[in-house]
């Protein structure tokens, strides 16, 4: 394994290539899937393998602009990217991350920071959670009730999305990708307060993101998938850039990470086509549960335990995605030879 | 002056002995605490990043080292498009590579 190892010079470590592989195919897979940047798995991998906080911070967000380029490239081939309603939220979320950083400097001057962000963290994952998975089981419900009597599935009834698409208040904009018309107000809005969470919280944000995509604004779960991916590469970029002039990025971990989650990536993203909207809604409802349990582990100073549940958890999800592709590309190749 | 004082107050030879140490103890804090003070300066402000470039062969590691060495704006910069280049480079490659499994990469319908 020793001619796997090479020097980064600015961490200052010997790290193995295979490793910043996996790491990166890892969070490739779960990105391109999800709609995610995936911080919460990289980061504390490359600190439980040595790097120092602030650059795995650093260098994962300049992997994550150029894995979010792979995703999003491909999700807006497939038509997910509402670049419309990308670049509104954005607009929200960036006034959104300034507004919650001003209040963790608060929080930090009456020192309440680490402790208030933790518990707000648990919580807000939690509840997410949840809902998405509150939300999966009552359309299974749904579907075999439909199945039982012999008719099509019912909708749900009005959901949030639709009550907010009913104030009208001007400009007034439709979104192609999304097929939505409301307010612009509203996807600002959302941005906004998706930013102040994800800026208070120390997080990219596509967890919180991709369900108000869905659950707010009235996206389809690839739409979400996609324009969220499309806010993720805005901020990795910016992100970057921020922590390069501050001298924490490992320029030469990051090439080799982005090696591996472009392949991861394409994987992910291409995964999504055999696979139903609400199942990629169960598989996040996991995912952000599991989450959710290593950010409660940290609370009770099990760092080392909750790392590697993160990485462990990562590897395992991103291999669920991997055999989704695999059988649906087997099934779509079979198919394609009875047609023949 | 004050050693002198004490010589003379100090009669047996075992209490000149210890007033002596105590001068010279007295004496070498005060040379130290001196250099210390000197040696520290005002107060840091910032640190500094530095890759250790010492044992490098040329590269695209130390081409990496020697830019975050030079200038770390050009760094910060070189990373965004470094990274961009990348991930256009690397997306378009391996879109091509699954198109040529045949599988089909068009528009999808939208199904929850």
């Amino acid at each position: 394994m020793e001619m796997f190892e090479i020097f980064l010079p600015i961490a200052g470590l010997q790290f193995n290539v295979l490793l910043l592989l996996l790491i990166g195919f890892t969070v490739g897979v779960c990105g391109g899937f999800f709609g995610i940047g995936g911080a919460w798995i990289v980061t504390p991998a490359l600190n439980i393998f040595g790097f120092p906080m602030p650059y795995a911070i650093g260098t994962d967000l300049a992997h994550m602009g150029g894995k979010s380029i792979v995703s999003t490239m491909r999700h807006g081939k497939f038509g997910n990217v509402d670049m419309k309603l990308g670049v509104s939220m954005i607009v929200g979320t960036t006034v959104g991350m300034e507004l919650g950083a001003r209040l963790v400097i608060y929080l930090e001057a009456i020192g309440l920071a680490e402790s208030v962000i933790r518990k707000i963290y648990v919580i807000f994952l939690a509840l997410i959670g949840s809902y998405v998975l509150y939300d999966y089981l009552s359309h299974v419900h749904r579907t075999r009730k439909a199945a039982g009597n012999r008719r099509e599935t019912p909708p749900a009834g009005p959901t949030m999305a639709m009550k907010l698409q009913r104030i009208k208040i001007p400009p007034m904009i439709h979104f192609p990708a999304a097929g939505i018309t409301c307010s612009v107000w509203l996807p600002i809005l959302v941005g906004l307060v998706t930013g102040v969470v994800a800026s208070v919280l120390g997080v990219g944000g596509g967890f919180i993101r991709m369900p108000a995509l869905i659950y707010l604004i009235g996206c389809n779960t690839l739409v979400a998938v996609g324009t969220d991916l499309f806010e993720v590469m805005i901020t990795g970029a910016y992100g970057a850039f921020t922590y390069g002039i501050k001298g924490r990025v490992d320029l030469l971990a990051a090439m080799w990470m982005l090696l591996g989650a472009a392949v991861g990536a394409q994987m992910g993203t291409i995964a999504v086509k055999y696979v139903r909207g609400y199942s990629i809604r169960l598989l996040f409802a996991v995912t952000i549960f599991i989450a959710c349990a290593s950010v409660l582990m940290k609370q009770l100073e099990m760092q080392t335990t909750s790392s590697i549940l993160i990485l462990s958890a990562g590897i395992l999800i991103s291999g669920v995605i991997i055999g989704l592709l695999f059988r649906g590309v087997g099934r779509e190749l079979k198919a394609r030879k009875t047609l023949e | 002056m004050v050693l002198k004082a004490a010589g003379k107050r100090a009669r047996c030879p075992a209490m000149r002995r210890t007033w002596s140490r105590l001068a010279a103890g007295a004496a070498l804090i005060q040379l130290l605490a001196g250099k210390a003070w000197a040696a520290g300066g005002p107060p840091a402000t910032k640190l500094v990043n530095v890759a250790d470039t010492r044992a490098m062969s040329p590269g695209l590691s130390k081409w990496i080292a020697d830019l975050y060495n030079t200038n770390l704006w050009l760094f910060g910069l070189a990373t965004v498009v470094i990274m961009a280049a990348m991930g256009y480079v690397l997306g378009s490659g391996f879109d091509r590579l699954m198109s040529l499994v045949g599988i089909n990469l068009g528009r999808l319908d939208h199904h929850e």
